[in-house]
């Protein structure tokens, strides 16, 4: 038995030693009837990703460096077979893993951390790690997406979501990206010809805090020409990619995209990517843009044969298919919103959905049995809302923080797994429920939904904490 | 639930390192750096009030009083932060803060004496790098807690950390504003 990790009664997960999370409660959770609610395991330090083996093995991954960046625990990653404990499997570097998947017997892991997201592959039978995907790039502001595979065609599929904030880097989250990785910028999936607008900003890394120019596809504090060409590469971020299981044969089949954190195949085939909305703050602020599920549909397209990748928008054009300097999109607070693209290339629009700004969604899966019910219907996890941080809004303060169902050919969505009350469990006094889902995945036999919180992750005006130990690993299932 | 025959459950929630055992484990080493946050504090307190008599420039005298009066305000906050994991102030912290102060000061002079300023801006200059001290062990108590959902101990020390820095661009600007008075001219503050 992993050292700390011990089994214990349901009464002892509502008296936790941990005071900003000192109650778990299932019967603080609500689900339709006919559901029932578990807590499996409680006290994970940001918990950020799950998934199976075919025999039914559970492996979750702790996110080590995560929103915000510090403290740093453990990268760990963890395997709990059916009715036993959970048991170490590798501990990662550099940050974090993001995203686990299985496949022909190996576990694949998306990790974030340094200037580049990589894919590692781990034998588990004997130990070996190799990284199968290296030199997406990555270092700021968002996630890399997947891995997962192809039901149609093998392939492993994944992404990574943009560096920069609203469009460039920016200083609003420094410590995220420019106190580590000072030259960091986005890359783009295509030949970009930029507009020579330019995003004006404090350098918090110098000794006077000097105003600075930071274009697009650039390193803070480097402007951009009007007229200046940015060669696309395969390898760019704001991406949706594929390549072999062993990393040969690189393909981008799309860009573009803010943050691809979740990945998802429907029954039938077809990829999805969740996406997060941009923030109403800072040095180019942009309201009321949706949160939104893409339809990755190159995907389709046979292996090697995608030229020239979808665009979904980032950095100019909000989900609802407008600019960002749309009448509509106008900031209540920060500096609006210039056209950062000379020239846009073809919206890959409209999203397959949308939902209200801010919920904050994280990944999602497809429920492919009638024993769960909901057959076809695509959960979501609505992290939840980051707002007064990223919205001045008060509607906005208590968005998200929910599972929920959605039936896309319908466009149409409902909660399925929320608390009492609107908001994470931290939000009304004493609540044991939930705080924020951040990734769900269905039990091989169809039966159970697992759903990961990642813990007490609180947003201020000015700055986010998050909590430690105060992750839980719950299970839903028909009764 | 059931159990096995030594008592330990056999269903039902799994806690990952929250039980007793582990987390009294995990209090000692917070509460061995507390103390360390004691030391730090106590020492930049002490340097400052050592200072402060053999300043004799009046905007310079009330810059430091007020970064003084602040500063035993957080050597007491510092004391406090034992509270929010249930334990004590250790003894005896406080008088090793006060000796590493005056191992500071020597320092201080051995490096002012090399670079051949005058009077209390060798000590003004250990300041910053005192205070810088303290402040990094107050952010490292406020990243203790939140490793350990100890929302209290973060929520004590974040504080804190946002007076020390401010009052850290103070100490800079007068060390640096002063440098050249000090090193060129050889003048007292």
């Amino acid at each position: 038995m992993q050292n700390g990790v011990v089994r214990v009664s349901q009464s002892a997960i509502r008296n936790l030693p941990t005071p900003v999370r000192s109650r778990v409660d299932p019967a603080d959770v609500v689900v339709p009837d006919g559901y029932t609610v578990e807590a499996l395991v409680v006290g994970l330090s940001f918990p950020t990703a799950l998934c199976f083996s075919d025999d039914g093995t559970l492996f979750f991954a702790e996110g080590g460096s995560t929103w915000p960046t510090r403290p740093y625990m453990p990268p760990r990653i963890w395997k709990m077979a059916p009715g036993g404990l959970p048991e170490l499997v590798a501990v990662e570097q550099l940050g974090g893993p993001r995203g686990l998947a299985w496949r022909d017997g190996k576990l694949y892991v998306s990790i974030k951390g340094g200037y580049y997201m990589r894919v590692a592959r781990h034998d588990l039978k004997t130990g070996d790690r190799e990284v199968v995907i290296d030199k997406v790039p990555s270092g700021g502001w968002h996630e890399p997406g997947g891995p997962l595979f192809g039901p149609h065609d093998g392939l492993m599929y994944f992404g990574q979501g943009s560096v920069g904030l609203n469009g460039t880097v920016m200083p609003a989250g420094y410590t995220v990206d420019l106190a580590k990785h000072p030259h960091v910028h986005d890359v783009p999936g295509q030949d970009v010809k930029l507009s020579g607008n330019n995003v004006w900003g404090r350098d918090p890394r110098t000794p006077y805090p000097y105003y600075v120019q930071t274009g697009p596809f650039r390193p803070f504090g480097t402007p951009a020409r009007k007229g200046e060409v940015v060669k696309g590469q395969t390898f760019c971020n704001t991406c949706v990619m594929r390549a072999r299981p062993d990393g040969r044969d690189p393909e981008l089949l799309a860009w573009g995209i803010r943050n691809p954190f979740g990945l998802a195949f429907s029954p039938e085939g077809e990829l999805y990517a969740s996406d997060n909305d941009f923030e109403e703050k800072g040095d180019r602020a942009i309201a009321e843009d949706p949160d939104r599920i893409w339809h990755i549909r190159n995907a389709r397209q046979p292996h090697g044969s995608v030229g020239t990748p979808d665009w979904y928008g980032y950095p100019d054009l909000c989900a609802d298919g407008l600019p960002v300097w749309d009448d509509s999109h106008v900031p209540q607070r920060g500096a609006p919103p210039t056209p950062l693209l000379e020239e846009h290339p073809p919206w890959a629009g409209p999203a397959a959905y949308l939902f209200e700004p801010h919920t904050g969604l994280g990944k999602l899966d497809f429920c492919a049995s009638d024993a769960f019910g909901h057959k076809g219907e695509l959960f979501v996890c609505q992290f939840g809302t980051y707002a007064p941080l990223n919205s001045p809004r008060p509607e906005h303060l208590r968005r998200g923080f929910q599972v929920v169902r959605v039936d896309l050919k319908a466009k149409r969505h409902v909660p399925f797994m929320h608390n009492r009350h609107q908001g994470p469990a931290s939000a009304a006094a004493g609540n044991g429920g939930l705080e924020r889902p951040v990734d769900c995945r269905f039990s091989p036999d169809g039966k159970s939904l697992y759903v990961l919180d990642f813990g007490n992750n609180t947003a201020s005006d000015s700055y986010v904490v998050a909590y430690a130990h105060t992750g839980v690993l719950w299970r839903i299932t028909k009764q | 639930m059931s159990a096995t025959d030594t008592g330990a459950p056999t269903t039902g929630p799994i806690l990952m390192e929250l039980d007793p055992k582990a987390w009294e484990t995990q209090l000692d080493r917070v509460e061995a750096w507390l103390n360390a946050v004691v030391t730090t504090q106590t020492a930049f307190r002490k340097l400052v009030e050592d200072t402060l008599p053999g300043v004799e420039k009046p905007n310079l005298h009330l810059y430091l009083s007020e970064i003084l009066d602040t500063a035993r305000r957080h050597e007491q906050a510092a004391g406090d932060l034992f509270r929010h994991i249930g334990r004590q102030p250790g003894t005896g912290r406080q008088a090793m803060g006060v000796l590493m102060g005056k191992a500071h000061e020597v320092v201080a002079d051995l490096e002012g004496l090399a670079g051949g300023a005058a009077g209390p801006w060798r000590d003004l200059r250990q300041m910053v790098i005192a205070n810088m001290d303290a402040m990094g062990a107050f952010a490292v108590a406020e990243q203790l807690g939140l490793a350990l959902g100890i929302h209290g101990l973060r929520d004590a020390a974040f504080p804190v950390v946002m007076e020390k820095s401010t009052q850290h661009l103070v100490l800079q600007e007068l060390m640096l504003e002063m440098a050249s008075m000090a090193i060129l001219y050889r003048e007292k503050l």
